[in-house]
C-alpha cells in the first residue's frame, strides 16, 4: 500500500464531496413571488405593503448578509411578478421568515429557490444544501384540530347497511325474541361507537399522528416534532426550515381515502335515469345545463370538497335515489394524452363501504407497458383478504368501484372471485397520481379530518445566542485539538489532522445527500465522532512509538503499528456501530438523530483512519523518504533516531 | 516503563462508586423526589414576550429566582430583544400565589394557569397584549416514551455488546465492559439527580455520546489486555491488566484530553443552553475513562479470580 496512484481514490472522493457541498456555500438565487392579488390594489397600498418589505429588508439583510435584491424599493412589473434575491447562505428559515413577515405581499408558496446547476445535474434540481433542525435555526409550527363530527359520519356510511337490517329485524314482528335481543345488543353496540369519549378521540388522534409522522418521513423531513395536545383535541406538528407551508399543509391535512363500493345492481335504474335526462339536455343543445357540465365546472372553479358534495346530495334528491344508494362522478382523463383528471359521468353506488383503505396495504405504482398507462398494485390484509373473496364471490357480474377520495377512477366488472390477497387498480393515472394513490393505500387515511388551528413561524429552540456561541465553541476546540495534535505527535499529528477534516468533510457530504436534517443531538454524534477519529490515530501512533522504542525500523514499525491497531479500532468501532444502529431502528427524534450521524460517523471513521491515515503515513515514509519519525511531544520528548 | 498498580485500589474504587451511585439516587429521591421537571419531559407553559430595550436575560433570571418559579430563559432575537420563557408545571402554585396578589383591577379573571402567567408577566413588566407574541401550555416533547425506550435501548445495546465481545475476546471482558458501562450511565444519572439538572433533548444527546465514549474507551483497554494475556494462562490476570493498563495510559490520557477540550470549550464559551450538555458530557469523560481502568479492569479480574477458584 505505497503506491503514489492510490492517492487517486481519496482525491476523488474529496472531489465528489465538495460537489456535494457546494450549493451550501455558492451564491444562489431567490425568487420571491409577489401575490397576483397585490396588483389590483390602490397605488397606495401597493407601496405601503412594498415599503414594509424594504424597511424589514434594510433592518434584517441590508448591512449584514450581503444579500441583494431587485428590483430595490418598488413592485416588480406585472409579467414578472417577483423579486430576485442573491447571496450566500440564504436559508429555508430565512425565507419563511421574509414570506411570514409579509404575508399580504407574498405568495409563499410560490417561493423558489432555483436550484444551482449541481443540483440540476445530480438531483434533476432537488435541493442539496444542509437542512438544519428546529432546534438550531426555527420553522413552521402548525396546529390542526381534529373534526369529529365529519369522522361519525363516516361511520354512520360504514355501517349505513347494517344499521337498517338491525332496524328491520327489531320492527319485524316474526323476529323470534332471542334474535331480537341480539339485533338490540348489536344495534347498541354500533351506536356506542358513534358516541365519541374522550378516550376514543385521543385513539383518533393517535393514528392520525402516526400517519401524519408517515407522510412527514416520505417529504424528507427527518426530524418533524408531532405531538397530541390533548386540551383541545388538535395535533402540532412542528418543522424545522420549511420553506413552502401551503405544500406540506396540504399533505397534511389531505384525508383523502381509498375504498371498494359496489355499483346499484343491474340494470342501473339509478345511473341510466340520469343518463336519460343528460341525454334529453344534450339532444336539446343545452349541453352547459347538463348536470356532468355544471360539476365539471364547479371542479375547474376550484369550488372546494363542500360545494361539490352538496351538488352530489342535490343530484341524489332530484332523482329520488334511495338512502342506501349515493352518487358519484366517475373521473377520467380525455382522450388527449395531457387533459386533466374530470368528473365524465356518474354512477350510482351503495351507500356500504365494502372494502376500506384499511384493508389494503403495501401499494406500489408501476407502470403498465401494455395499455401505456400508470396502475397501483397493493396487497390485502389477512381480513380483507377474506373479505374481498367473499364479495368478489358473491358478487359476479356486478361492477366493483374504487372511490379514490370523492372519485371514482375505475368500475370494472367481478369476472371471477378473487383470492391471494393481492389486487391492482388500474385507471387513467399519471405517474404522479400513482404515487399519490400508492402513498394514500400504503399510509392509511387520516381516520379524521383536520383543520388548520394555527399556523406560524417559530424561532429556533436554542437561543440564537447560544448557537452562535456553541457554533464558535466547538470549532474552537476542533483547533485546539488540531494544535494539541501537532504539539504532541509533530508529523504524525499533522497526517491525523489531515484525516480528521477528510473525515468531516465525506460526512458532511454523506449526510447531505442522504437529506438529513442537522440537530443539536446530531452535532453531538459528530463530536463524537471527531473524538473517536482522534482516537484511532492516537492509538495507532502509540502502536508504532512501541515498535520504535522497540529498535524495529521506520517502514516495518509504522506497518507494524497499523497492524497491531486494526483489530482494536475495528472492534471499538464496529461495537459502537451496533449500537448506534439499534438507536435508530428503535429510538425516535433525537436519538435517531444522533445515532445516525454516529454511524455514518463510524463508516468515514474507518475509511479515514484504517486506509487514508495508513496511505498518508507510509507514503511519507516509504516514498518521500522521511527517516525520522518522532511520535513525542515537542519540549517533553526525548530524542528517538531509528534507521530507515 | 514504570508499571503502574491499579488494580491495588479495586475493593476501595468498587465501594466508592457503589456509594456514590447509591447516594446520588438517594439524594435524588429521597431529598427531592425525583429527577428535576423539565418542559421538554414534563410538559408546561411557553410564552415568547418582547421586552423594552432595557430589560435584558439577567432581569428575568433575577425575576424568577426572587419569586422561587423554575424558568428557563431563552433568547430568541437579540435585535427585538425577544425571548422564550418555559415554565414547568412545578411553578403552577407559586404562579397562582402570585398571581392573586396582582391588583384587581390589572387582571382580567382566568382559570388557564397560561392566562395566569402572561397577566403575572404583563404586570411585572408593564407589557401591553401585543407584546407576548405566543403563550402556550405545551404538552411534552419526549417524556415517558423516551424513558421506555431507553431503557429498551440500553439492554439491547448491552445485549449486542456482550455478544460481540465474547465471540470476539473472552466472556470476562464482555462481562466487565457492560457493567462498567451501566455504572457510568447510572453514575451520571446520579448526578443529574443530585444536582436537580433538567433533563432536556441536549442532556439526551450528551448521554449518547458519553455511551458511545465509554464503550470506544473500554474496548481499547480490554484490546491490549487480551493481547497481553494471549497464552499466559498461568499469569496472574493483575499483573497482565496493570501492565496493560500503563500501556495504553498514554492514549487514554490523550483522547480523553482532546475529547475534552471541545467540551470545555462549550463550558467556557458560555452558551448558557448547552451549559448541562457540555457539563454532564465532561463528567460522562471522566467517568468513563476513571470506569476503564478501575472499574472494569477489576471486575474482570474478580470474576477471573472466582471462576479459577471454582474449577481448582
Amino acid at each position: 500500500m505505497q503506491s503514489y496512484r492510490l492517492l487517486i481514490l481519496p482525491f476523488l472522493i474529496l472531489a465528489v464531496s465538495f460537489t456535494i457541498l457546494y450549493p451550501n456555500f455558492a451564491d444562489r438565487t431567490l425568487k420571491i413571488v409577489v401575490r397576483e392579488d397585490v396588483y389590483s390594489l390602490p397605488e397606495a397600498n401597493q407601496k405601503e405593503l412594498v415599503n414594509a418589505l424594504f424597511d424589514r429588508w434594510a433592518k434584517d439583510y441590508g448591512k449584514t448578509s450581503g444579500w441583494t435584491i431587485e428590483p430595490q424599493g418598488a413592485l416588480p412589473p406585472k409579467e414578472n411578478p417577483f423579486y430576485t434575491v442573491k447571496g450566500r447562505f440564504i436559508t429555508s428559515a430565512k425565507i419563511n421568515q421574509i414570506s411570514q413577515e409579509n404575508q399580504s405581499l407574498v405568495s409563499e408558496s410560490k417561493n423558489k429557490l432555483e436550484p444551482t446547476w449541481i443540483e440540476e445535474t445530480i438531483r434533476g434540481g432537488k435541493s442539496l444544501s444542509i437542512k438544519l433542525g428546529l432546534d438550531l435555526q426555527g420553522g413552521m409550527r402548525v396546529v390542526l384540530k381534529g373534526d369529529f363530527d365529519d369522522y361519525t359520519s363516516k361511520l354512520k356510511d360504514l355501517y349505513a347497511k347494517e344499521l337498517t337490517e338491525l332496524n328491520l329485524t327489531l320492527s319485524n314482528p316474526a323476529t323470534k325474541p332471542e334474535d331480537k335481543e341480539k339485533a338490540k345488543s348489536r344495534l347498541a353496540e354500533i351506536e356506542s361507537s358513534f358516541d365519541l369519549s374522550p378516550m376514543r378521540k385521543i385513539v383518533e388522534l393517535e393514528k392520525a399522528k402516526m400517519i401524519i409522522d408517515n407522510r412527514l418521513t416520505t417529504q424528507n423531513l427527518t426530524e418533524p416534532q408531532v405531538r397530541i395536545q390533548k386540551e383541545q383535541d388538535a395535533i402540532e406538528v412542528s418543522l424545522p426550515g420549511v420553506s413552502n407551508s401551503a405544500a406540506i399543509l396540504e399533505i397534511l391535512q389531505n384525508t383523502e381515502t381509498v375504498e371498494y363500493r359496489l355499483e346499484e345492481p343491474t340494470p342501473f335504474l339509478y345511473k341510466s335515469q340520469i343518463a336519460d335526462n343528460e341525454r334529453r339536455m344534450m339532444d336539446l343543445g343545452k349541453r352547459e345545463n347538463t348536470d356532468i357540465f355544471l360539476f365539471q365546472e364547479l371542479v375547474k372553479n376550484k369550488a372546494g370538497k363542500k360545494a361539490q358534495d352538496e351538488f352530489l346530495e342535490g343530484l341524489e334528491k332530484k332523482y329520488n335515489i334511495p338512502k342506501d344508494f349515493k352518487v358519484y362522478a366517475m373521473w377520467a382523463r380525455g382522450n388527449a394524452a395531457k387533459s386533466a383528471l374530470l368528473p365524465r359521468s356518474f354512477v350510482v353506488l351503495e351507500r356500504k363501504i365494502a372494502l376500506s383503505g384499511n384493508d389494503m396495504t403495501n401499494a406500489q405504482p408501476s407502470y403498465n407497458s401494455n395499455s401505456y398507462g400508470w396502475m397501483v398494485s397493493f396487497t390485502l390484509t389477512p381480513n380483507g383478504a377474506e373479505k374481498f373473496f367473499d364479495l368478489t364471490s358473491q358478487n359476479r357480474g356486478r361492477n366493483l368501484a374504487i372511490v379514490w377520495g370523492d372519485k371514482v377512477i375505475s368500475n370494472p366488472v367481478i369476472n371471477d372471485p378473487i383470492a391471494g390477497g393481492r389486487a391492482e387498480i388500474s385507471g387513467s393515472f399519471s405517474e404522479q397520481e400513482a404515487i399519490r394513490l400508492a402513498n394514500v393505500i400504503s399510509e392509511g387515511a387520516l381516520p379524521i379530518p383536520l383543520s388548520v388551528l394555527e399556523m406560524r413561524f417559530i424561532g429556533p429552540t436554542l437561543g440564537i445566542e447560544s448557537i452562535e456561541v456553541g457554533v464558535k465553541a466547538v470549532a474552537i476546540g476542533f483547533f485546539l485539538v488540531m494544535v494539541y495534535m501537532i504539539f504532541y505527535y509533530r508529523l504524525g499529528g499533522f497526517i491525523a489532522d489531515l484525516s480528521l477534516l477528510v473525515n468531516l468533510i465525506i460526512l458532511a457530504a454523506l449526510l447531505t445527500l442522504m437529506d438529513f436534517t442537522l440537530t443539536l443531538p446530531g452535532i453531538a454524534g459528530i463530536i463524537l465522532t471527531a473524538g473517536m477519529a482522534v482516537d484511532a490515530n492516537v492509538i495507532i501512533y502509540e502502536r508504532i512509538r512501541e515498535e520504535i522504542e522497540e529498535g524495529r525500523a521506520l517502514s516495518i514499525a509504522v506497518t507494524r503499528g497499523f497492524e497491531n491497531a486494526f483489530w482494536t479500532i475495528m472492534d471499538a468501532n464496529v461495537t459502537t456501530l451496533i449500537a448506534g444502529i439499534l438507536m435508530i431502528r428503535l429510538g425516535n427524534g433525537p436519538i435517531k438523530g444522533f445515532a445516525i450521524t454516529l454511524c455514518w460517523g463510524i463508516v468515514t471513521t474507518l475509511f479515514t483512519s484504517l486506509f487514508l491515515s495508513r496511505l498518508f503515513m507510509e507514503l511519507t515514509v516509504n516514498r518521500i523518504g522521511v527517516h525520522h519519525l518522532n511520535l513525542r511531544p515537542f519540549f517533553f520528548g526525548k530524542k528517538e533516531t531509528t534507521n530507515a | 516503563m514504570r508499571n503502574i498498580n491499579f488494580t491495588k485500589y479495586k475493593y476501595f474504587t468498587l465501594s466508592f462508586s457503589f456509594l456514590a451511585i447509591v447516594f446520588g439516587f438517594a439524594v435524588t429521591f429521597g431529598k427531592y423526589g425525583g429527577f428535576a421537571h423539565s418542559l421538554d419531559f414534563n410538559g408546561g407553559l411557553r410564552t415568547v414576550v418582547e421586552l423594552p430595550a432595557d430589560k435584558s436575560r439577567s432581569d428575568l433570571d433575577g425575576y424568577f429566582q426572587s419569586k422561587n418559579i423554575e424558568a428557563v430563559v431563552i433568547l430568541l432575537e437579540k435585535e427585538k430583544n425577544i425571548y422564550q420563557l418555559d415554565i414547568g408545571l412545578g411553578s403552577l402554585d407559586t404562579i397562582e400565589t402570585l398571581y392573586k396578589e396582582i391588583p384587581e383591577a390589572n387582571r382580567e379573571s382566568s382559570t388557564s394557569a397560561i392566562d395566569r402567567f402572561v397577566q403575572l408577566l404583563r404586570y411585572e413588566y408593564k407589557l401591553p397584549k401585543e407584546k407576548v407574541l405566543s403563550a402556550d401550555q405545551v404538552g411534552a416533547v419526549v417524556g415517558g416514551e423516551l424513558t421506555e425506550v431507553g431503557i429498551t435501548l440500553l439492554l439491547t445495546t448491552l445485549a449486542i455488546i456482550l455478544l460481540y465481545l465474547s465471540i470476539r475476546s473472552q466472556f470476562k471482558f464482555a462481562l466487565a465492559s457492560s457493567i462498567a458501562l451501566v455504572h457510568d450511565i447510572l453514575m451520571t444519572l446520579a448526578l443529574i439527580g443530585f444536582l436537580q439538572i433538567k433533563p432536556s433533548v441536549p442532556i439526551i444527546a450528551a448521554l449518547l455520546t458519553l455511551l458511545g465514549y465509554s464503550i470506544n474507551d473500554k474496548i481499547v483497554v480490554f484490546d491490549r489486555i487480551r493481547e497481553n494475556a494471549h497464552g499466559k494462562d498461568n499469569l496472574a490476570l493483575s499483573n497482565i491488566i496493570n501492565v496493560s493498563i500503563t500501556q495504553t495510559l498514554g492514549r487514554t490520557i490523550n483522547t480523553s484530553f482532546t475529547t475534552m477540550i471541545s467540551v470545555v470549550a462549550i463550558i467556557v464559551g458560555g452558551a448558557v443552553e448547552l451549559y448541562d450538555f457540555a457539563f454532564v458530557l465532561l463528567f460522562g469523560v471522566i467517568v468513563g475513562t476513571y470506569s476503564s481502568i478501575y472499574i472494569a479492569a477489576p471486575i474482570s479480574e474478580i470474576y477471573d479470580q472466582l471462576r479459577k477458584k471454582r474449577f481448582a
